[in-house]
């Protein structure tokens, strides 16, 4: 005895079932029955105690049958929907493998493809880019065109003729309270307040020629195309696993980029004659102040007594080192945000 | 002859059971795990279908299971197309924010994020509504499904104007608007021929959302005495030893702060979902829902620990502990004439949750 529901009302009708010559015979009491073709039904969960099957042509048909006679009506049934379509097609391990495989490659690219396209990004679209993104900076600027000057001076020092060309780099000083310098897309570098303030200018150097290095290496286009591209991509699937993945990814990168970026700037400091070591000394005080002071700072360069200790090991006591800006000038960047 | 009694038919058996347990679900459990990680989370929608599949055939419902015919397909395109039509907007915003803030136009930045706060408010609205008639529409007993003519456009309108107006009597009015929420929301829905009626006021949930308010107050308050009291005697008494004691009783002060919202919060919820079932009804079908505020407690505790000692396995079993929760605790009472349920005519939405998954609203 099986239960039907044709669709149509909830009520249930008493109906007798078998199989026969691949179609499912249904017969009622009164004389009524029907044929359904095998093509046309499908299994659906019912459970341990019943078997429950529909049909593709009418939403709604439901029979509900005793669990045990699943075995008679198997040959019509076919294999039952499980993990999904795409998956039940090929197999459950079949499709955690080839799904492990994929996931790894593209792991594998999100990861290195950043680094091979940057290069060959042109300068100009970057610029663009950067030019929508940032502006003139509006009244966040400080605009003091003596410690303007010294600070592109600074600039010069470390990496002279950078900022030259139609590709050449632009720095700015931001009148924002929080510890930090970036570079940004299209060759812009900006310095927030307290990063001059409460630096002397060999530190700022220090950190001036990091940033000359993640624009050089092109750095700053291979973030911006991971973060658009893959990252994008896996945050949109995200769930907890993809930010996680993304995380690893991510943190590898900024990580190897970092570690390039602090031995271009050693060498552009020596190049300089500017001694490493007040450089040193800041990431070591950065390090170990209250969060708040640092961590911006912290969150884009992760600053670990590790990079201290590469700065400090750079110091060569038999070289003669030279300040990094001459008295009138350092006065003039300590106060490029103070004058309007 | 057709119409089936919902009311308790015998002694201690009830109309809406719950006969699923967790060994059963395990093999489910496990291989959706698996198989999300092993995708980057793109089969998270087909697993969140079997486990519908898997919870809504444990339902039993007066004399038959509860059927979910949702694909994990239909969830997954439904997701691709709102994000393709979220995603341009999203892209917009994201760059037009920092460049006008670069630009040193703060007042332009900070009214396109308020404008941008308002749309996604309303598209919150419209996605809960859309969840739940795509819910209805998926879900089968009798061979009969629910629904909703009404696309849920209007009502995020309402929800937009409700939570703007609490948010600016700084939610105090809350109650009213949630209330009335509910009941825009289950009026438009409809089960087969029968459209849900619902009647939900503020009425007795009035004193519960006051807790909300005054609860983490009065216990700061009583706090800050303790910490006076102390603060006195290290006057009289100078030492290391009742600076000691401040920190701790700062410490304590905070905590009890931040314990004392949610818990308030739970009070509030476990009162409001009595009190929504108890004013919901279908055709002669009437509900009930007796969770109390400690049963919700357990159900977050339990959810917790077992995340917890399962190294974050136990979370695959979050949706399976929430509906178990939910069914053991529902009650419907009264009558249903079998013969006169037809078939809903209402249109079966196509987009599946998109919304609703975009804006991660939705337990199950």
């Amino acid at each position: 005895m099986a239960r039907l529901y044709d669709g149509v009302t909830a009520h249930p009708h008493n109906v007798q079932a078998s199989a026969r010559a691949g179609a499912l015979e249904l017969s009622q009491d009164d004389g009524w029955s029907d044929s359904i073709d095998a093509a046309l039904l499908k299994r659906l969960d019912g459970g341990k105690r019943e078997l429950r099957l529909g049909r593709t042509d009418r939403p709604g048909w439901r029979l509900v049958l005793p669990a045990d006679a699943a075995a008679e009506l198997q040959p019509l049934l076919g294999r039952e929907a499980r993990y999904g379509h795409w998956i039940d097609r090929v197999g459950l391990v079949p499709a955690l493998i080839a799904g492990a495989a994929i996931t790894a490659s593209v792991l594998a690219i999100g990861y290195l493809a950043p680094h091979w396209l940057a290069p060959h990004v042109p300068m100009s679209w970057e610029r663009n880019v950067g030019r929508a993104i940032v502006g003139d900076f509006g009244d966040l600027r400080c605009r003091d065109p003596k410690g303007q000057r010294a600070l592109e001076a600074l600039v010069d020092r470390v990496a002279p003729g950078s900022r030259g060309g139609p590709n050449g780099m632009k720095v700015a000083a931001l009148d924002v309270s929080v510890f930090n310098a970036a570079a940004l897309p299209g060759g812009y570098i900006v310095v927030f307040k307290p990063a001059i303030t409460e630096t002397d200018p060999e530190a700022l150097a220090g950190v001036l020629a990091h940033e000359v290095a993640h624009v050089r290496r092109r750095h700053v286009t291979e973030a911006l195309i991971r973060e658009l591209g893959i990252g994008a991509l896996i945050r949109l699937f995200a769930g907890n696993v993809g930010a996680n993945a993304e995380q690893i990814v991510s943190l590898s990168y900024t990580r190897d980029n970092e570690a390039q970026a602090d031995s271009d700037a050693i060498a552009m400091l020596k190049r300089a004659h500017i001694s490493p070591a007040p450089t040193a000394e800041l990431f070591k005080r950065l390090s170990t102040e209250t969060p708040q002071f640092s961590a911006e700072f912290l969150q884009s360069h992760p600053l670990t007594s590790k990079r201290a200790r590469k700065f400090t090991a750079a110091v060569d006591p038999h070289a003669r080192y030279e300040p990094a800006l001459g008295r009138a000038d350092a006065d003039a960047l300590f106060d490029i945000c103070t004058k309007t | 002859m057709d119409a089936y009694r919902a009311a308790p038919v015998a002694h201690g058996e009830r109309a809406v059971r719950f006969t699923g347990n967790w060994r059963e679900y395990l093999p489910i459990a496990a291989t959706n795990a698996l198989l999300i990680v092993c995708t980057l989370g793109v089969y998270r929608f087909w697993a969140s279908a079997r486990q519908r599949r898997y919870l809504w055939s444990r339902t039993e419902f007066i004399d038959d299971s509860l059927e979910w015919t949702g694909t994990g397909k239909e969830m997954f395109l439904g997701f691709l197309i709102v994000i393709a039509v979220l995603a341009p907007f999203f892209l917009f915003i994201q760059l037009l924010f920092p460049a006008l803030v670069a630009r040193g136009k703060i007042d332009a930045a900070g009214g396109i994020m308020f404008l941008f706060y308002i749309a996604l408010i309303y598209l919150g609205g419209f996605a809960r509504f859309r969840a739940l008639r795509y819910r209805l529409s998926r879900t089968w007993w009798h061979g009969i499904r629910g629904g909703s003519d009404d696309p849920g456009w209007n009502y995020g309108g309402e929800y937009l104007g409700r939570i703007a107006l609490s948010a600016m009597s700084l939610f105090i009015v809350y109650p009213w608007a949630a209330t009335r929420l509910w009941n825009s929301r289950w009026k438009a829905m409809s089960f087969g021929p029968l459209q849900f009626r619902a009647n939900l006021t503020a009425e007795g949930l009035k004193l519960r959302w006051a807790l909300v308010y005054f609860v983490p107050i009065a216990a700061m308050a009583l706090g800050a005495l303790v910490l006076f009291s102390i603060l006195g005697l290290s006057d009289r008494q100078l030492g290391s030893g009742p600076m000691a004691g401040l920190g701790i009783i700062f410490v304590a002060l905070i905590l009890l702060f931040y314990v004392a919202i949610p818990l308030m919060t739970l009070n509030w919820y476990a009162k409001y979902y009595r009190e929504a079932a108890a004013a919901t009804s279908l055709g002669e079908l009437e509900f009930g829902f007796d969770a109390t505020t400690m049963q919700w407690l357990g159900l977050f505790l339990g959810n917790l620990a077992l995340a917890i000692v399962t190294f974050g396995f136990g979370l695959t079993y979050w949706g399976y502990r929430n509906w178990a929760f939910m069914v053991r605790h529902l009650h419907v009472y009264g009558t249903i004439d079998v013969s006169d349920l037809t078939q809903s005519t209402t249109h079966a939405p196509r987009e599946a949750e998109g919304f609703a998954d975009a804006f991660d609203i939705g337990a199950i």
